[in-house]
């Protein structure tokens, strides 16, 4: 495959052609499930590819563009689903032996948006079971591998919708993110990933892991792609008891300006270089970053939050409460079902009292007040998404413990909008990570300066030679 | 007490039944999750309330 192959346009760039008459759904389509497979035997990221289906959709799709009712950015463009995302008569396992052959009756809320808008659906994406059992080998899927390096780690847990989009077996995927799970794999494989504002896109159809950490959102070639996305997604929606009943602005006008002036950063330096230092790679790539930022018109000062250890602490033990509470019954029924990780990590949820979870929740608050307190003057936060690039495939910690910990938990806790992109590559070829992160319900900002980012810099040009 | 002896006595009074192999794995996890215990610590205010559900308090009417 080269640069100029279907199946690595962007979406923006696909949807242009496809608007035109330029390029074949159909065509489009046919060319990414001869990649599937070509390349899927070694890279894992689909558990089910619906090459029937996807071929039927796309004829549709064509005839409806022939016709004139073309339906917009989408209309054509072929994604993937992380399968823990609903899907009407295709069987959705969530990466586990204990939904093998669930078949749900009706999509997902993000499913039914995003075939409306005309997408369509190549395939179901390998997920860390449940979406916490970690990068397992006991499970009936096979974890899936980083394209930038099969040998190494794609991250999680939407570990085959990271390395679809970045291997092209797919133009976007969506993703699920409770404790970083969308921007940690777009990290790692070299993507835009989104977690938008909690609230702001709906869960109603995804399997619940944590109710009130979990974000559903996508990952993407560019930011522009997020943004398209993100416009067919957002919403209310009656069906999620946490979804946002508020206007959904124009995402992709807000990428209009190709300057950052009057923009205000704040570097969260505190928890890269001293709550977890980055690495050498990522600390550079990091500063980089900022000059160019500030290069494009941003005003950058430092930002001065709570303690990382907080944060993910209280994360902690709110997501293992949630999840035990979700996976109670079926633990104690059929706990031989589960993988080894995804059982050790729901169970020790057994262990956090109710007094604990209620403390967890009070530091919930302070952690979120303090926090929007430290924005104040800021329109965004700037740090790396990871302290490190991927490691070896097997090599990650079983139970996160605070050794090592990521930079992405705190926007779980507060809800506000994080996107991940790639601001280079180390010296063996894998990507780098920076991380913007907004106020609530503000994602335009967030997008406006990671686009404007992208187009001044050469990382979308490089693609995983596979 | 040791945090052997606390996992042991915890689990039996959650009346989890393991399966084989699984107490020390668990066992590791358990001294990761009493290491987040205590630093969200228990020492709060009389007044301090929860998160409700969560919601950011900026610009968004409290749940």
């Amino acid at each position: 495959m080269t640069a100029s192959d279907p199946c690595f346009l962007s979406v923006a760039q696909a949807a242009a052609l496809i608007a035109a008459k330029k390029l074949s759904p159909v065509e489009l389509v046919q060319a990414y499930l001869s990649r599937i497979e070509r390349l899927d035997g070694t890279l894992h990221a689909y558990v089910r590819v619906l090459h029937d289906e996807a071929l039927a959709a796309a004829r549709s799709a064509e005839a409806e563009i022939e016709a004139g009712r073309y339906r917009g950015p989408l209309h054509g463009i072929p994604i993937g689903l992380k399968d823990i995302y609903d899907t009407a008569a295709v069987a959705t396992e969530g990466g586990s032996k204990l939904c093998l052959g669930r078949v749900p009756a009706a999509d997902a809320t993000t499913t039914r948006l995003l075939k409306q808008a005309g997408a369509t659906l190549l395939g179901k994406l390998t997920t860390w079971e449940f979406a916490i059992g970690g990068t397992a080998f006991d499970t009936p899927f096979p974890p899936a591998r980083n394209p930038w390096n099969p040998e190494r780690d794609p991250a999680g847990s939407s570990s085959g919708s990271g390395a679809a989009v970045a291997a092209g077996l797919c133009a976007m995927a969506m993703g699920s993110d409770t404790g970083g799970s969308i921007r940690w794999p777009a990290a790692w494989c070299g993507l835009a990933g989104l977690k938008p504002t909690y609230g702001r896109v709906s869960r109603a159809g995804i399997m619940p892991l944590s109710f009130s950490l979990d974000h559903s959102g996508p990952l993407t070639w560019t930011v522009e792609d997020a943004a398209i996305v993100l416009q067919a997604i957002a919403g209310h929606d009656p069906r999620d008891p946490a979804s946002a009943d508020r206007p959904v602005p124009d995402y992709r006008a807000a990428l209009a300006s190709s300057d950052l002036k009057g923009v205000r950063l704040g570097v969260a330096r505190s928890m890269f270089e001293g709550d977890c230092p980055a690495s050498g790679a990522m600390g550079r790539a990091f500063d980089a970053a900022v000059e160019m930022l500030r290069g494009l018109g941003a005003t950058i000062a430092e930002i001065e939050l709570p303690p990382l250890a907080l944060y993910n602490a209280t994360g902690s033990l709110i997501s293992r409460s949630e999840g035990f509470a979700i996976h109670q019954k079926t633990l104690r029924e059929r706990p031989q079902d589960y993988g080894a990780l995804a059982r050790d990590r729901l169970t020790i949820g057994a262990y956090v009292r109710a007094s604990d979870m209620v403390q967890a929740m009070r530091r919930r608050m302070m952690l979120v007040e303090a926090t929007d307190a430290a924005m104040v003057g800021f329109d965004a936060i700037l740090l790396p998404t990871c302290p490190d690039p991927a490691p070896m495939l097997g090599e990650l910690a079983p139970y996160f413990d605070n050794r090592r910990p990521m930079y992405m938990r705190p926007f779980n806790l507060t809800g506000q909008p994080a996107l991940s992109l790639c601001n280079g590559f180390d010296d063996t070829g894998l990507p780098l990570s920076l991380q913007i992160v907004g106020r609530h319900f503000d994602e335009s900002t967030v997008l406006r300066i990671g686009h404007a980012y992208e187009r001044a810099t050469p990382w979308r040009e490089r693609r995983p030679q596979l | 007490m040791s945090i052997e002896d606390r996992f042991a006595i915890e689990t039996e009074l959650l009346g989890l039944e393991l399966l084989p192999g699984q107490e020390a794995t668990l066992r590791a996890a358990y001294a990761v999750l009493r290491e987040a215990i205590a630093v969200v610590g228990a020492d709060y205010p009389f007044e301090a309330e929860p998160a409700h559900v969560f919601v950011p308090a900026t610009d968004v009417e409290r749940r």
